[in-house]
């Protein structure tokens, strides 16, 4: 018995060394594939930052300048940023007013059509963009929709409402039911204890799904490219007018692509535990 | 009695006020273009033909002309081709970063999120920082093998390799969800059968390979199925890299209906071949829910 128990220590102080040299390399290994894996991102950041005599060089040694910056807020870029902005709110704030309760209602209330419901969501998140552009492409032409923001703030409902109501549901599947029948029982009505006890607890949920939403529409090149042309022109969209009509310009490229990616990046990792939900629309548990 | 049916009519009311808005806008601006896609997918209509809108002469033309069209069969060859292997790609980097990150202390909490950077990038950002890698002018990728006295002509304008520089970036942007998915899956395997294995001697690779993976395995299925489908949307990254060519090389389905519907203004044929996309969708799709993974299988589990 002793020395099956003096065994066990031996081993496992064997076991104990190797587990400590395999967490040294191991903490190497993964720093240096993240370098490797981010230096492409990394690349086109340094290049912002670069002057634009030494764009072509490999050099990591230079005197970062904002000239590309600078260059970017004389020039009509703001526009599109302000309408990225624009848009991403506008559609962000549309679907949490409609989906919101409608997520509710669908946690707490088993109807019969409640799958078909869920399913169609389901549907719409996995349905090809191309599928909604060209019958959106020619209603927006007939209804003078095209080329305006409040056009493509209602064209991004089409997966921002989808993103709501999925997402929504799971926090408020967390919110005992209890809280609420008790409230009802004091006569307080469905839409007034909604509003005082079941939000407050979903506030921060509430906030991922916004963030979601906006950058989901942020991030969004596609019905851009096809529902805008000068007026309601997006900032990826005009990252790639730069790449075609000013393809040498290439600071001022890098500069606007780090603009334009910054917040996303920021907004993201703040509601990286929610990426999955959204991402799968609630698909797949976290 | 009758106050408790007046309180449920009551309630009833309040959670269709609550529901309806969302459902008639979803009707209205899901179910509704999808109709008019089917619609359109029927008739010739086109830039050049306003008037075809409903000519429903012969409603399968565009569907019979899809059949004949090399483009169009050429497109989804391509689109197989680009959706395996950078589906496989990004599984298998996906699954080995999650194993290499899987653990509990800061650092890797720290590198977990980091490595999530290139899927939170918009798109079109990735797209642009490939552009900067494949242009042998700028390309730091490039330059260095220069150095190295290795010249590499562009890689995205030599149709031997366009679709595979394509399926790097598509990997490089992509393989952080299958890693993300993984480790979620990773963390909720239960502790006893491991720690059991590992006390009665089995090697690393054993316990990998009959207690972990068992495990991860639908995961894994659903991660594929998942990129499967959003790999056939992929657009900004051929907009971008390659513009569908050089010729026709990296010109996928989604991308030849793009072409047809806005560059010519062909919007019937268009309209028909997103139809065809959107069946391939249907149906992998319903697959995934046969995986057992829609929200109610679980609820009802």
């Amino acid at each position: 018995m002793s020395e099956k128990l003096a065994l066990e220590h031996v081993s496992g102080n064997v076991r104990r060394r190797k587990h400590f040299r395999l967490r040294g390399s191991r903490e190497v290994a993964t720093w240096l594939l993240l370098l490797a894996v981010l230096s492409p991102f990394l690349w086109m950041v340094l290049m912002a930052f670069r002057p634009a005599i030494e764009v072509f060089d490999l050099t990591l040694w230079f005197t970062p300048t904002l000239d590309a910056f600078r260059a970017l807020w004389q020039g009509n870029f703001l526009h599109s940023f302000g309408n990225s902005l624009l848009v991403s709110t506008l559609s962000t704030g549309l679907s949490l007013v409609i989906g919101v309760p409608a997520a509710w209602v669908l946690t707490r209330w088993q109807f019969p059509g409640r799958r078909y419901v869920a399913l169609w969501i389901l549907v719409t998140r996995m349905a090809p963009p191309i599928a909604f552009t060209i019958p959106f492409y020619l209603a927006w032409r007939w209804l003078g929709l095209q080329d305006t923001v409040i056009g493509l703030a209602i064209v991004y409902l089409t997966f921002t409402l989808a993103i709501v109501i999925w997402l929504m549901q799971t926090f408020f599947a967390a919110v005992p039911p209890a809280l609420e029948e008790a409230a009802w029982l004091d006569g307080c009505s469905i839409w007034r204890t909604f509003w005082t006890i079941t939000l407050p607890l979903v506030a921060p949920g509430l906030a991922a799904t916004a963030i979601l939403c906006f950058i989901f529409s942020w991030n969004d090149f596609f019905y851009a490219l096809i529902l805008t042309r000068t007026q309601a022109v997006t900032a990826p969209v005009a990252i790639v007018n730069f790449l075609q009509y000013e393809g040498w310009e290439w600071s001022k490229i890098a500069a606007s692509g780090t603009l334009v990616m910054l917040p996303v990046v920021a907004f993201t990792l703040l509601v990286r535990r929610y990426l999955v939900h959204g991402l799968t629309a609630g698909g797949l548990k976290d | 009695m009758k106050g408790k049916t007046n309180w449920r009519s009551q309630q009833r009311n309040a959670w269709l006020a609550g529901l309806m808005p969302s459902i008639i806008l979803l009707v209205v601006i899901t179910l509704l273009p999808a109709m008019a896609l089917v619609i359109t997918s029927l008739t010739p209509l086109s830039l050049t033909n306003p008037q075809e809108t409903f000519n429903f002469s012969d409603p399968l033309i565009n569907y019979r002309q899809l059949l004949e069209d090399p483009r169009f069969l050429n497109s989804i060859i391509t689109q197989i081709k680009l959706s395996l292997v950078s589906v496989l790609f990004q599984v298998i980097i996906g699954l080995g970063l999650a194993l290499l990150l899987n653990g509990t202390s800061a650092w890797l909490h720290t590198a977990r999120t980091l490595f999530l950077i290139p899927m939170v990038l918009p798109p079109i950002i990735v797209a642009l920082i490939w552009k900067i890698i494949y242009t042998p002018d700028i390309s730091p990728l490039h330059q260095v093998l220069e150095l190295w006295g290795i010249t590499l002509n562009s890689l995205i304008a030599n149709p031997a390799t366009a679709l595979w520089a394509i399926a790097v970036a598509d990997i490089w942007q992509w393989f952080p969800f299958t890693m993300l998915m993984v480790l979620a899956a990773l963390q909720m395997i239960p502790r006893d059968p491991l720690e059991a294995a590992s006390l009665d001697g089995a090697s690393a690779r054993n316990i990998f390979r009959y207690i972990v993976l068992p495990y991860i395995k639908p995961v894994l299925v659903v991660c594929a199925l998942f990129r499967l489908i959003d790999s056939f949307k992929a657009f900004p990254l051929i907009y971008i890299l390659t513009d569908g060519g050089p010729g026709t090389v990296t010109e996928v389905t989604n991308y030849y209906g793009f072409i047809q519907a806005f560059n010519f203004s062909y919007w019937g044929y268009g309209s028909a071949i997103a139809v065809v996309i959107l069946v391939g969708v249907f149906v992998l799709s319903y697959i995934i829910g046969k995986a057992g993974w829609s929200d109610e299988r679980k609820a009802s589990a």
